[in-house]
């Protein structure tokens, strides 16, 4: 990280001249994005930012940093809980790579921790009813976006077609996947209401204090959809961290839906968060297997991606004992 | 085959990791070190193992997704025993 050239582009960002730069460290999590931690000095004032920007190797599913910032700026706006956007570089000359400053909320987003704990959020039943009323406000955004595209008709065809043809591209045969996406495609609730899916919404992507919910994170895979697709990748096993919780690893499900209606005023339906939960299952395994291939590959060496590979056998499980 | 055999030799390399290196380590060089140790107890799984069918034809893939399966309940039985023995190497926890 060219420290100097990103401290000399963040005083022509702000207009502070004299700002100044504490030392950086990388934050955990995110192996398709980099989070650094940023201390900023500046006419006597200090700042907390985090700094995002792409890991070495991307996968194109996911939205470039410009992408990412814009709907981060829609959620601001919209009243979701996000750490508040400030400034997108775009030239990767600066850090060698895009990136953007956001500002530093306070809380964890680890997982594992959060499920084993009583207190973040304000205790178990406050924080499902908070997911609720943020995942609401997130599906009631209505961002002007073009990058975002038309609208699907059939968000639940739309997911089938984009995981065979990944599976198409992946080098290996995976006969239980093909019999998910079979089972779903004979059992798709067809067209419904399509609403902006945040589409990575689970525990390990929510700072959270015990105070309550901080920021909402990673809009990387945000995109119109069924407000149930939301729903089922927040309830799925597979985000659970262990913990018997069924909402996220951290609650029960009554207290989330009851939130998420009472704020939305949608009536959600059981057999499509049932449906979306297996297709939860199927489209991490999918990612989880790209992520893998990375490794494989040879293209980018990691130990952590070369052990998301063997995520999938478990995620495998969960969809034969769903649909046997 | 010479002894310790590969099994063993993960063995006792896991063991060495987490008994008398993981107590030195913190931050993100521990849960490197954990996850090396993941790692390695995936493998010793996977060398102990009965051999499996994996079942990963391209022609079964083909079937299945052109609907020649469905409803076939004996194919169902067949792929949750696969996922089972997979599990059994990847994710033990999830078979107990």
């Amino acid at each position: 990280m060219d420290e100097v050239a990103l401290t000399d582009w963040l005083r022509r960002a702000t207009g502070w001249a004299d700002l100044s730069l504490g030392p950086m460290a990388l934050l955990s999590g995110g192996a398709i994005q980099q989070n650094w931690r940023l201390d900023a000095a500046a006419g006597g004032a200090r700042h907390a930012w985090v700094l995002r920007t792409d890991a070495p190797a991307s996968l194109a599913a996911s939205r470039s940093r410009s992408e990412e910032f814009l709907l981060l700026q829609a959620a601001f706006q919209a009243g979701v809980t996000v750490p508040e956007p400030l400034y997108l570089c775009q030239d990767a000359g600066i850090i060698g790579a895009p990136f953007f400053i956001m500002r530093r909320v306070q809380g964890t987003a680890a997982g594992h921790r959060i499920v084993r704990s009583e207190t973040p959020g304000g205790g178990r039943v406050a924080l499902v009813e908070a997911l609720g009323r943020e995942l609401a406000r997130i599906h009631a955004m209505r961002p002007t976006l073009p990058f975002l595209g038309e609208k699907p008709l059939d968000s639940g065809r739309k997911l089938i077609a984009t995981l065979r043809e990944a599976l198409d591209s992946a080098h290996e045969n995976r006969p239980i996947l093909e019999w998910g996406l079979r089972f779903l495609e004979r059992r798709n609730p067809g067209p419904g209401e399509i609403v902006m899916c945040h589409n990575d919404y689970r525990t390990g992507n929510y700072m959270v204090s015990d105070a309550g919910i901080t920021g909402i994170l990673d809009w990387e895979f945000a995109a119109w959809g069924d407000p149930h697709a939301d729903i089922g990748w927040l309830l799925a096993r597979c985000w659970r961290f262990g913990s018997p919780h069924e909402v996220g690893g951290v609650g029960p499900r009554a207290p989330f839906l009851a939130a998420y209606q009472a704020a939305s005023g949608r009536r959600t339906d059981p057999a499509r968060i049932a449906w979306w939960q297996i297709a939860a299952a199927i489209r991490w395994a999918v990612i989880a297997i790209a992520q893998a291939e990375r490794h494989v590959s040879g293209q980018e060496p990691s130990l952590e991606l070369a052990l998301t590979g063997h995520i999938v056998p478990e995620l495998e499980l969960d969809i034969m004992r769903a649909t046997t | 085959m010479t002894r310790p055999t590969p099994a063993e030799l993960l063995d006792i390399a896991r063991n060495t990791l987490l008994e008398q290196v993981l107590p030195e380590l913190s931050g993100a060089a521990r849960f490197k070190a954990l996850m090396a140790a993941n790692a390695m107890a995936i493998a010793r799984r996977a060398l102990l193992a009965p051999p499996v069918a994996a079942l990963d034809d391209p022609a079964l893939c083909a079937a299945i997704r052109g609907g020649a399966h469905d409803g076939d309940a004996a194919l169902g039985a067949q792929l949750l025993a696969v996922a089972e023995a997979q599990c059994r190497i990847s994710a033990p926890k999830a078979v107990e």
